[in-house]
């Protein structure tokens, strides 16, 4: 078990872990997750005992990690955000040496050696030099070396960054493996990461914690926005009508095209307008050429996600829960590329039957339209 | 101990799949043997005396090349990290690598025992004695200049930085012999303990000092605790 107390760290001016206080139990996975320049990376290297906290300690199994740092390096493997390896050493030999400064003894580490370069996906690559491997495979050696010692607890700072998305699934699934029966930490700005490998999630912003809670329930903090993007074509659009029979949509962007409007309105999932929203454009003559429900993307979620949770912990006023997170305003660092693709796009949301009903309806007013 | 060997062993290997160790090397024996060829022959001496004052001097320049990465590469590149949370000791490290240094220099001496045979073979009334602990003083003395070069390796993520600040810190104590001569008589006394050549005197005479030998051990584990204590500090001083 890791007992952290009210731990600090800052860098200059900056306050890079702000008082955090948390318990770690074993055989649990638990997931820091937070965007860059969070406090995660910093709270893991105060952890493994490579920096020193400004305040408060760090507990593991009841001795402190600065009290005696050798006995605790014993139990802890731990993979470094940066990691970085010896580029001129084969891999066969960069692990022989990490076992030996360990002491493992050599039927030990014939035994774990197997077990590590077979589980790591490192068979092929075993007798190449470090400097010519590619990026996933070096995570993999920094995995491999961090699980070499068949440690208590694991510490991995983002442990799938640089991996292609096969290996991903491998990787994760080791790390599942792994913490049936070990303390696992780990952290990632990805959310879905966390979702898929962690039983419990704790995220940092800001040094602070912001959530801490069971994977279970990571869902009740997620915002509750979708969004109906549609595009009308047609004259003089206003829908300040439908605005106002229906309290729960909010316009967000209304951008004038060519020939018509194209409209992004925030609804809450628990009350679907479309039908209403198509309805009352026929009504006014206009054609539909598109609608869909677009789930707010994370990125939006995960700012959403760190200003509310940090709200809720600072006891400010209560945000209204409808009030509209401005795109522009999210932090676009937040999170990186290959999340956006994330962006859960409903194709059960694609009702064609909807759009007929539509068109239907307008062919009176539009008789040459097929 | 065995993680001291572990990282000298490591350390030596790959220093000797490097290729600008090489260059280093190379470059060594190339001025050590031209100073050897134009001196040694010329003063009506069969001994190596006048060639270990110019080694001396050589050392000065080589040493702080061939330490210079020797932490300062570690903390660049990050492999440091992982390093700090093996369950070793920092002052192990710190050995780790002046040995890997020390083993350098015994290899790299070792091919300058050709300019010892020569001159056993060809000269009259060789001093075996003088020479080889001539030989002993010299691998001290490197000692210390390794631990002074591992020491400003410690200092500093850039390896120039770290060969500067060795060649200061090593010119310094190599100096001595030039500044004491400045100094007032009084002054000499004690300015001469910190003189290199003052200690290796006793070695080139033959005379196998027991307080020369302290010294320059004592020196090497001065620095390599200042090592320790500075890879000790960053873990709080450290700003990224």
């Amino acid at each position: 078990m890791i007992e952290i107390r009210n731990l600090s760290r800052s860098f200059g001016d900056l306050r890079a872990v702000d008082n955090i206080s948390l318990d770690i139990y074993s055989g649990k996975i638990t997931g820091f997750l937070g965007p860059n320049g969070a406090g995660k990376t910093t709270t893991m290297k105060m952890m493994v005992g490579y920096l020193q906290p400004n305040n408060g300690n760090i507990f593991i199994d009841g001795k402190d990690v600065f009290a005696d740092p050798i006995a605790n390096a014993r139990k802890i493997g731990y993979l470094p955000e940066h990691n970085a390896l010896y580029d001129e050493m084969y891999v066969f030999e960069a692990l022989r040496y990490y076992a030996d400064l360990r002491k493992m003894s050599s039927e030990d580490f014939t035994q774990r050696q197997e077990f590590v370069v077979n589980s790591c996906g490192l068979q092929d690559v075993n007798t190449q030099k470090i400097g010519t491997l590619s990026k996933g495979y070096r995570q993999r050696v920094g995995i491999a070396q961090a699980i070499l010692h068949d440690p208590e607890i694991l510490i991995l700072d983002e442990p799938t960054s640089g991996l292609d998305p096969n290996q991903i699934i491998e990787i994760r699934e080791l790390i599942k493996e792994l913490g049936k029966e070990k303390t696992v930490i780990l952290s990632s700005h990805i959310m879905q990461e966390v979702q898929a490998v962690c039983d419990r999630v704790v995220i940092i912003n800001k040094g602070k914690i912001a959530v801490d809670d069971d994977i279970e329930n990571l869902s009740k903090y997620l915002s509750d926005k979708e969004m109906l993007v549609l595009e009308i074509e047609g004259e003089d659009i206003d829908l300040t009508d439908f605005y106002t029979a229906n309290p729960s949509a909010v316009p967000v962007l209304e951008e004038k095209t060519a020939d018509g409007m194209k409209l992004e309105i925030q609804q809450s999932p628990d009350e679907c307008l479309r039908r209403e929203l198509a309805r009352f454009i026929a009504q006014r003559g206009w054609i539909l050429t598109s609608l869909f429900v677009q789930k707010v993307s994370l990125e939006e979620i995960f700012h959403d996600l760190t200003r509310k949770a940090t709200d809720i912990h600072s006891d400010d006023e209560d945000m209204p829960e409808d009030e509209h997170t401005d795109p522009e305003s999210t932090d676009k660092d937040t999170l990186e590329g290959e999340d956006t693709d994330s962006e859960l796009i409903e194709e059960e949301d694609y009702e064609p039957v909807e759009l007929e009903e539509i068109e239907e309806a307008e062919m009176p007013d539009e008789g040459e339209d097929s | 101990m065995r993680t001291i060997l572990t990282i000298a062993f490591k350390e030596f290997q790959l220093a000797m799949r490097s290729i600008s160790s090489y260059i280093v090397y190379i470059l060594f024996l190339i001025v050590g043997g031209a100073a050897y060829s134009t001196v040694v022959f010329k003063i009506g001496d069969a001994g190596l005396r006048s060639y270990y004052e110019i080694l001396h001097a050589l050392f000065v320049l080589f040493i702080p090349a061939l330490t210079m990465g020797s932490i300062a590469r570690e903390q660049h590149s990050g492999t440091m990290e992982i390093l700090f949370t093996m369950p070793i000791r920092l002052i192990h490290i710190v050995w780790g690598k002046i040995l890997a240094a020390f083993l350098q220099l015994l290899t790299l001496l070792s091919f300058t025992a050709i300019f010892y045979a020569v001159i056993a073979v060809m000269g009259v009334n060789f001093d075996h004695g003088a020479n080889l602990l001539g030989f002993v003083g010299m691998l001290l003395a490197g000692l210390c200049y390794i631990s002074i070069g591992i020491f400003a390796s410690s200092l500093h993520e850039n390896q120039i930085q770290a060969f500067v600040i060795a060649l200061v810190i090593s010119g310094f104590f190599f100096a001595m012999r030039y500044v004491i001569l400045l100094m007032p008589l009084s002054m000499v006394r004690y300015l001469q303990f910190f003189s290199f050549d003052h200690h290796l005197a006793s070695f080139l005479r033959g005379v196998l000092d027991l307080r020369d030998v302290l010294f320059f051990l004592a020196f090497s584990l001065i620095f390599s605790f200042l090592a320790e204590f500075r890879l000790q500090a960053q873990n709080l001083l450290q700003e990224r």
